[in-house]
């Protein structure tokens, strides 16, 4: 039987071409790893319908249903749809699943629905960049940890979004205990020491972790109500020059954190190499060709950071060089 | 109402040294006061540290302060013509009339002294209250003695033993720790003696241990607790042992009834 | 003196209480929890009845209305000792009938336990206290068992609803606030204070407890699972440690004060005496001390339990050590 399938769409549409002929592999996002049980439902019987039973639990917390023969895309993206809707992701046409994967899924760690160091609910945060970033075809990984032990491990990610609180200190409910001491020290950076019977913060140092309020017995130590970010980006893995991700703002906004991210996708259309293979090329990449500073224009345009926003205005990257 | 916590002024008449790291205060001080109650002591600002009085005079207490922490390392440095802020007496001390017509025994250990010298003293001065008098006073080694002068005064009057726990070779003073002398006491009426033990916790468990071996009656026996104090007057609640303040209720305990304290 | 007040009327008698007095009251705090975007309920400052949080027991107790975290005893200038001046408007406090079985206790300590307390007395005696009734038990309370879930001893209570206040008064001096509100808006009627019949958790205590409970194996099983940070003191109703603290200000050595701010007896350093000694080393040995006190040692002292039974360090341990089961535990093995 001849088999008709034009791949570059197929990929596009979120299938994978396997390494046996006719059989590929369904991807399913899950923004931030954060869906409904019944989903699970859904994804088995498409997998035990078009697949071969098998689901692989991918890296960025999506699913790929193994084993699916090609010809039944159309039947299976029919099958998607539901679970589409149920994770409100943004759609061209309806039953024709995904309409794009060059921009992955959002990754994210547990969060402040269950986890007790995490700064914010990343689970919301991830699904608002999907909604404003997907689909898309360009290349780019995004990944949210709800605090600076970086679970979600989202500095190999172009852009690794981690939580941070300012600590607020009130004195007058503060009793000296060393709890916050102790734990900053033994947990996080040591930033907080002794002075008169009551804590000084060093600023400098304080990497807004909040282990300080959680081992607080008080409420001397209170998280900010405002929510901050420490914003990593170009991180990556890959042949050439894997290498951790830097550092470009520090105390930012949620609104910063997502306007940053979309002028990157402008940036990226600007100077994206047109002859690179499958019209792929990382972003890293594009900005170690045009240069920093061309990028953080780009990418700082119309936005408008918060006062106390640390903007670091050179970065360099290190990482391995087999290239 | 009387604010108990505002510390008066007392200034400083004389700095006995004894050692490196401890001198006795005699202090400006006229009203009340027994030996074994103490004074909470300060340095505006650096804090106040709970000190037992070591001797009393017509119009002084004697504080003997070891320098082992913030406050009394302040009170050593800032001592100089300067006065103290203090508030109390506070506890109940040691009641002399306990130990009339007795013989009298105190077991001391280190700055353990101090809070019983004042019980020294007095017998040592009207030697006939007592049937008979004994000083146990133990140190840690030679240069850790104190009250050397007072030595001389009370071996006129009573039966001394002044020893150390390790003394350099040559030394010629008693050596070993108090426990080791307390089998050999003679005591002609166990029922009409009295014993006084005062000291770091585990010197006064075992001095007791062998007083009751005598074997003497516990409440024949006296001890003082020191413990961690914040105000004297039982409100901070550091120093409360089961139902008791020792900062009310003590710091002298009948033995009877200390024993039953448990931290 | 009973009344059903429209909510409007009795939200203008608020007012006009907030005017005269300073109302302490248990509050929501938003965001300010342990985690993130978790409140915390405790005692502030309020200035009208919608501020209040009727419904749930506060996480920490009205104590810090009447014994503040930090209180100042005196400054020290030069040679000047100054004691600051007592709160200006006297103080209403709302509490749960737990908290004000409390207040016993910290009366006990305060002004009965050796000499009165300058500062406790000069603040308790213009303190008025009013109820919050318990329509129903909390989830970790033991009131009931305690013999605390209902009270007389208020000067007002006071039962909230959308529309109605329902209110008894005792106090003469409050009863002139409710005299002002317009003719028809004030009905008398009876009211009694609200208050659970049981509890979800139950407590019997013995009379006494022999003198094998102190080494019980309870403390040490229970006692290796406390990390020691305290939160079952500093939220409890009845704990009323303090430490003392002395500073000089940074920018100017010659003036400081002296300040006492709430101890816990759990907490590494509530024994230590200078020079390195320390009487209680082990949480076992601690813990064994807290919960001995709560149950036996006061008791033993003043004739009454010093524990009331609100719950509140059952709820806050981070290590979830239930002084419920532990007491229960150590009744059952020491029968």
């Amino acid at each position: 039987m001849s088999l008709d399938i034009n791949t570059k769409k197929a990929k596009k549409n979120a299938y994978r071409i396997s390494k046996v002929r006719g059989v590929g592999a369904s991807r399913i996002r899950v923004p931030g790893g954060y869906l409904k049980a019944e989903i699970l439902g859904m994804v088995q019987k498409i997998a035990e319908t078009y697949g071969n039973g098998i689901v692989h639990l991918t890296t960025r917390q999506g699913f790929e249903i193994e084993g699916i023969r090609l010809e039944d895309m159309d039947a299976i993206n029919q099958m998607l749809q539901p679970i589409i809707e149920l994770l409100d992701i943004n759609q061209t046409d309806k039953n024709g699943g995904y309409p794009a994967s060059g921009t992955r899924n959002v990754s994210a760690c547990i969060g402040n629905n269950v986890c007790p160091f995490a700064n914010y609910n990343t689970a919301e945060f991830a699904k608002r960049l999907e909604k404003a970033i997907f689909p898309n075809d360009l290349h780019f990984k995004v990944a949210l940890t709800g605090c600076p032990n970086d679970c979600a491990k989202v500095r190999l990610h172009d852009f690794g979004i981690i939580g941070m609180t300012m600590p607020q200190y009130d004195p007058a409910r503060c009793v000296a205990c060393k709890a916050c001491i102790k734990g900053c020290k033994s947990l996080s950076v040591d930033a907080l020491r002794m002075e008169n019977h009551k804590i000084v913060r060093d600023e400098e140092k304080c990497i807004g972790c909040g282990v300080c309020v959680t081992k607080c017995p008080t409420r001397a130590f209170t998280r900010s109500k405002k929510k901050y970010y420490r914003l990593s980006i170009m991180g990556r893995t890959g042949k050439r020059n894997p290498r951790l991700g830097k550092d470009f703002l520090v105390w930012a906004d949620e609104d910063s954190v997502v306007k940053i991210i979309l002028n990157t996708y402008r940036f990226v259309k600007e100077y994206i190499d047109p002859n690179a293979p499958g019209g792929k090329e990382h972003i890293g990449y594009i900005i170690d060709r045009v240069g920093f500073e061309e990028y953080k224009k780009w990418a700082l345009d119309g936005v408008e950071l918060l006062p106390e926003t640390i903007v670091n205005q050179c970065v360099y990257w290190d990482g391995i060089h087999y290239d | 109402m009387n604010n108990e916590y505002l510390p008066f002024p007392s200034q400083v008449k004389e700095v006995i040294r004894h050692t490196d790291i401890e001198y006795t205060f005699r202090m400006g001080f006229s009203g009340d006061v027994r030996p074994g109650q103490f004074f909470e002591v300060s340095i505006p600002k650096f804090g106040e540290a709970p000190i037992s009085v070591s001797g009393i005079g017509a119009d002084t207490v004697d504080l003997t302060i070891r320098r082992v922490g913030t406050v009394t390392n302040q009170i050593f440095e800032h001592y100089k013509g300067s006065t103290l802020f203090m508030r109390g007496p506070y506890g109940n001390g040691f009641y002399l009339e306990n130990y009339l017509n007795r013989e009298l025994f105190v077991i001391a250990g280190g700055t353990g002294l101090s809070p019983v010298k004042g019980i020294v003293d007095y017998f040592s001065d009207h030697p006939q209250k007592v049937r008979s008098m004994t000083l146990i006073a133990g140190f840690k080694s030679p240069s850790d003695i104190l009250f050397r002068e007072d030595f001389e005064h009370w071996e006129k009057t009573m039966k001394v033993i002044r020893t150390v726990d390790t003394a350099p070779e040559g030394y010629e003073g008693a050596v070993g720790l108090v426990t080791k002398y307390i089998p050999e006491l003679s005591v002609t009426d166990p029922a009409r003696s009295a014993f006084v033990i005062v000291g770091p916790p585990a010197m006064m468990k075992f001095a007791a241990a062998e007083v009751l071996k005598l074997p003497i009656p516990e409440e024949n026996i006296w001890i003082s607790q020191e413990r961690k104090m914040c105000c004297g007057l039982g409100k901070c609640g550091h120093c409360r042992i089961g139902s008791t303040y020792v900062c009310l209720n003590g710091p002298v305990f009948n033995y009877a009834k200390g024993k039953y304290l448990v931290d | 003196m009973g009344y059903q007040i429209p909510r409007e009327a009795a939200d203008q008698l608020f007012g006009w209480l907030a005017e005269h007095y300073e109302i302490l009251a248990p509050k929501v705090f938003a965001g300010e929890g342990c985690f993130s975007d978790t409140d915390v309920t405790r005692y502030g400052t309020v200035r009208s009845l919608s501020e209040i949080e009727f419904d749930k027991k506060s996480d920490y107790s009205f104590k810090e209305a009447l014994l503040p975290v930090n209180e100042t005893l005196f400054y020290f200038t030069e040679d000047q000792e100054t004691v600051p001046a007592a709160p200006g408007k006297k103080r209403l406090v709302f509490l749960r009938s737990c908290d004000l079985h409390a207040l016993k206790r910290l009366d006990a300590i305060y002004l009965e336990n050796g000499r009165e307390d300058f500062y406790y007395k000069r603040l308790r005696e213009h303190v008025l206290f009013v109820l919050i009734g318990c329509p129903e038990s909390c989830d970790t309370g033991f009131c009931v068992s305690m013999g605390t879930s209902q009270t007389g001893d208020y000067d007002l209570y006071l039962k909230i609803s959308e529309e109605t206040v329902w209110a008894d008064c005792k106090s003469e001096e409050l009863k002139a606030f409710f005299g002002r509100l317009p003719d028809g808006t004030c009905a008398e009627t009876a009211v009694s204070p609200e208050a659970p019949s049981e509890n979800k958790e139950t407590v019997t205590l013995p009379p006494s407890f022999s003198e094998d409970i102190l080494s019980n194996p309870v403390w040490e099983s229970y006692g290796s699972r406390c990390i020691g940070c305290g939160r079952c003191n500093f939220v409890c109703p009845t704990c009323t440690c303090f430490t003392m603290q002395d500073i000089h200000y940074r920018d100017n050595a010659k003036a400081g004060e002296r300040r006492r701010v709430w101890a816990s007896c759990q907490v590494d350093g509530y024994t230590d005496v200078a020079g390195g000694g320390s009487f209680r080393k082990t949480q076992s040995d601690r813990l064994r001390f807290k919960v001995l006190h709560k149950i036996c040692d006061f008791e033993k002292r003043f004739g009454f339990q010093m524990c009331v039974g609100c719950g509140r360090c059952e709820a806050v341990c981070p290590e979830y050590i239930s002084y419920i089961s532990l007491i229960n535990t150590l009744v059952k093995e020491d029968a």
